[in-house]
């Protein structure tokens, strides 16, 4: 009978052969300036693939059209958007060169400069995140706000734990 | 195109509200989230809702706290201090991000998990209905089947006390045997049939036994084995005390669900009795046809010898002196005497007498009669009489001359059957419950050998020597007593336990209706 090499006794018998073997240690290595960013990014896809994905569940296993569920669509939606905006926001903010925000003698005084082109535009307006991320929060305060009075109802009425969703 | 600048004030201003807004939100959200957990503490879905309003939280705080941080910061003109504070704001947003995105993954698979489970667990609760119905089911079943049982019980118990009864009950003999014949259990009526006293002393001992002729079984066993059965076939069953009976079988085997045979049934009819009475009317039959033959030659006979008679006295007289032929016509004559006395009882047997008048008679003084003529001569052949006659007896309506005459006849029989020193017993008694008078004469001689027994009432049958006897004695008393309304039995060796302990070899019984006008109008 043939044996085969698991998953566990390949890293232990790659962790024994390195044992024997050292060479250049690479187990700590230098985290330079771009990694965070790039980090920072892919955290920006992983997030939204995640809300494609919650997305994707909701529309797979569709639920009540009540207002707690509305309210977690629409807030689903409004994160998402608001990371395709962060994140070309993020983009952009890269590809600006550095003189094209002018600080001036206090922040109040900081200015994007011209010539605006369409980067530059969407950049300047992709700025305004707040107004996608803030409904896209109270969104959710409202869906949770709703599931919790449905909760209490149910609950008054019935008097069980069993679930309202 | 725009060529002059922007300010950015109003995103500062945006992002610094926005800011104070998000953390209120998340605040709010994080509230209610917190609440769903803590009322239904098992639901996923809240819990999910709780660590994905914790990552939001963190994200707003992180999100308002650095914007608002840079704000003061680059506001109170240090940007220094928010370039090195600004990558920690990023790196716990970029947590945040990931946190929210790996609980949404995780919510998925968990909530998979949980319907999966759901899913099982539902069809666990259908199969438990499932379940708990055909337990409800079985239960139904077990009780009906219960009720069933009860009931087929009960109608079993019915029925095999009904056939209990007709077993226990029957007048027939009823028995079964195992596949070797050998008796396994008999009813009582089969018991006292083969005449034992208990059923145990049956049971256990193979059928042939109780044939007097074991080849009548072995003929009876062969055409059951071929043919599964017997249909009243007579057979003589003999019983402990040597007596036979007669009696109709009826056999089947019994086959199991296989067809194997284990055993057989059958019922058994006596017809002892009824074999008698019709034997006993065939007699009667044959004797009635042999008397009106009888009177036929007798009444022709009659007149010629009448004549020979007459002629004989005649020349009697004529012939005084020749001694030769007075001693010839001297045998002539008694010769013809003998003749005329047996013509004489020849017709007394055929014809119903008219010359003997019909009174009520008491046949005990009709015996004490006979037996004061007859007695003396019996006792010279030291024969002496046994009498017990019943103070009972009632007076029965005959021909007082006709009964001595039987009783005559039967002594002389018994006389005959002794011939020197014995015992004649004299029994009479009354049958209340048949209604009848008995007369039985008995004596202890040689007894009637069985071959014999069906030939002693028919005209002229006689064991005596020749001249002694005309065989007309037995017949000529069948005959009187059947005129009276009743019959005569010979029973050798009787049947009577009593009688053979008397000592007797055979008995006559005679058996005459005490009141022969209401046995007529019965």
């Amino acid at each position: 009978m043939r044996s085969r090499l698991t998953l566990p006794q390949a890293v232990l018998a790659l962790f024994i052969f390195m044992m024997l073997f050292p060479s250049k240690a690479h187990a700590v290595q230098v985290h330079g300036p771009p990694e965070g960013f790039v980090v920072h990014m892919m955290g920006h896809i992983f997030f939204t693939s995640a809300l494609i994905f919650l997305i994707y569940i909701l529309h797979k296993y569709p639920l009540d059209n009540r207002p707690a569920w509305k309210y977690f669509k629409i807030s689903i939606f409004f994160w998402l958007i608001w990371n395709l905006d962060t994140f070309m926001v993020h983009i952009l903010s890269v590809r600006l060169p550095k003189e094209a925000i002018a600080t001036g003698s206090h922040l109040i005084h900081s200015k994007l400069r011209g010539p605006f082109d369409m980067e530059r535009l969407i950049f300047y307006f992709g700025k305004f995140d707040h107004f996608l991320c803030v409904p896209a929060m109270y969104c959710l305060a409202m869906s949770l706000k709703d599931f919790c009075k449905r909760v209490e109802k149910h609950l008054q009425t019935v008097g069980s734990d069993e679930h309202v969703i | 195109m725009i060529h002059e600048a922007l300010p950015l004030f109003p995103v500062y201003v945006v992002d610094f509200i926005g800011a104070l807004l998000m953390v209120v939100f998340s605040l709010i959200a994080f509230f209610y989230a917190r609440r769903l957990t803590i009322l239904q503490p098992k639901s996923v879905l809240w819990t999910y809702m709780f660590w994905f309003s914790m990552a939001l939280v963190a994200l707003a705080v992180s999100r308002g706290v650095g914007h608002t941080v840079r704000f003061v910061l680059l506001y109170a003109g240090l940007p220094t201090l928010w370039k090195t504070i600004a990558p920690f704001s990023g790196g716990l947003n970029t947590i945040t991000f990931t946190s929210v995105a790996v609980l949404t993954f995780y919510y998925s698979n968990v909530r998979d998990v949980i319907d999966r489970v759901k899913h099982d667990a539902e069809a666990l609760y259908e199969a438990n209905i499932r379940l708990q119905k055909a337990q409800e089911a079985l239960r139904k079943l077990n009780q009906n089947l219960e009720q069933m049982v009860e009931e087929r019980t009960r109608e079993l118990r019915q029925s095999e006390k009904k056939f209990r009864g007709l077993f226990e009950g029957s007048k027939d003999m009823i028995f079964f045997c195992n596949k070797d014949h050998v008796v396994e259990d008999i009813n009582p009526s089969g018991v006292e049939l083969l005449g034992f006293k208990t059923r145990d002393e049956v049971v256990g001992r193979p059928f042939k036994e109780f044939f007097k002729d074991e080849k009548q079984w072995e003929t009876f066993r062969d055409e059951i084995c071929q043919k599964g059965h017997i249909i009243d076939s007579e057979a003589d069953l003999k019983r402990p005390d040597g007596s036979v009976r007669n009696v109709i079988l009826t056999i089947s085997v019994m086959k199991d669900e296989n067809g194997a045979i284990k055993g057989c049934e059958g019922i058994g009819k006596d017809i002892t009795k009824m074999k008698q009475v019709t034997e006993s009317l065939i007699q009667s039959e044959k004797m009635a046809s042999v008397g009106q033959l009888a009177a036929g030659v007798a009444h022709e006979i009659n007149t010629p010898l009448g004549i020979i008679l007459g002629y004989a006295q005649l020349l009697e007289e004529e012939c005084e002196d020749n001694k030769e032929a007075m001693e010839s016509l001297q045998i002539i004559e008694k010769q013809t005497k003998i003749c005329k006395r047996i013509v004489g009882d020849l017709l007394k047997f055929s014809r119903s007498s008219s010359d003997s008048e019909i009174s009520m008679v008491d046949i005990n003084e009709c015996i004490n009669e006979v037996l004061a003529v007859t007695e003396h001569s019996l006792n010279m052949d030291r024969i002496y009489i046994n009498k017990n006659l019943s103070d009972r007896l009632p007076g029965i309506k005959g021909k007082k001359e006709k009964l001595r005459q039987v009783i005559v006849n039967l002594l002389n029989n018994a006389h005959h059957a002794i011939e020197k020193e014995g015992i004649i017993g004299i029994w009479t008694e009354y049958d209340q419950e048949a209604d009848e008078v008995r007369v039985i004469i008995g004596d202890t001689g040689t007894g009637i050998p069985p071959e014999i027994q069906s030939k002693i009432f028919d005209p002229f049958f006689t064991t005596k020597s020749v001249g002694k006897g005309t065989g007309l004695g037995l017949s000529v008393s069948f005959g009187i007593i059947k005129d009276h309304g009743g019959y005569i039995e010979a029973q050798s060796p009787p049947k009577e336990k009593r009688f053979r302990d008397a000592g007797m070899e055979t008995v006559m019984i005679i058996h005459l209706p005490a009141h022969p006008e209401k046995n007529e109008t019965n």
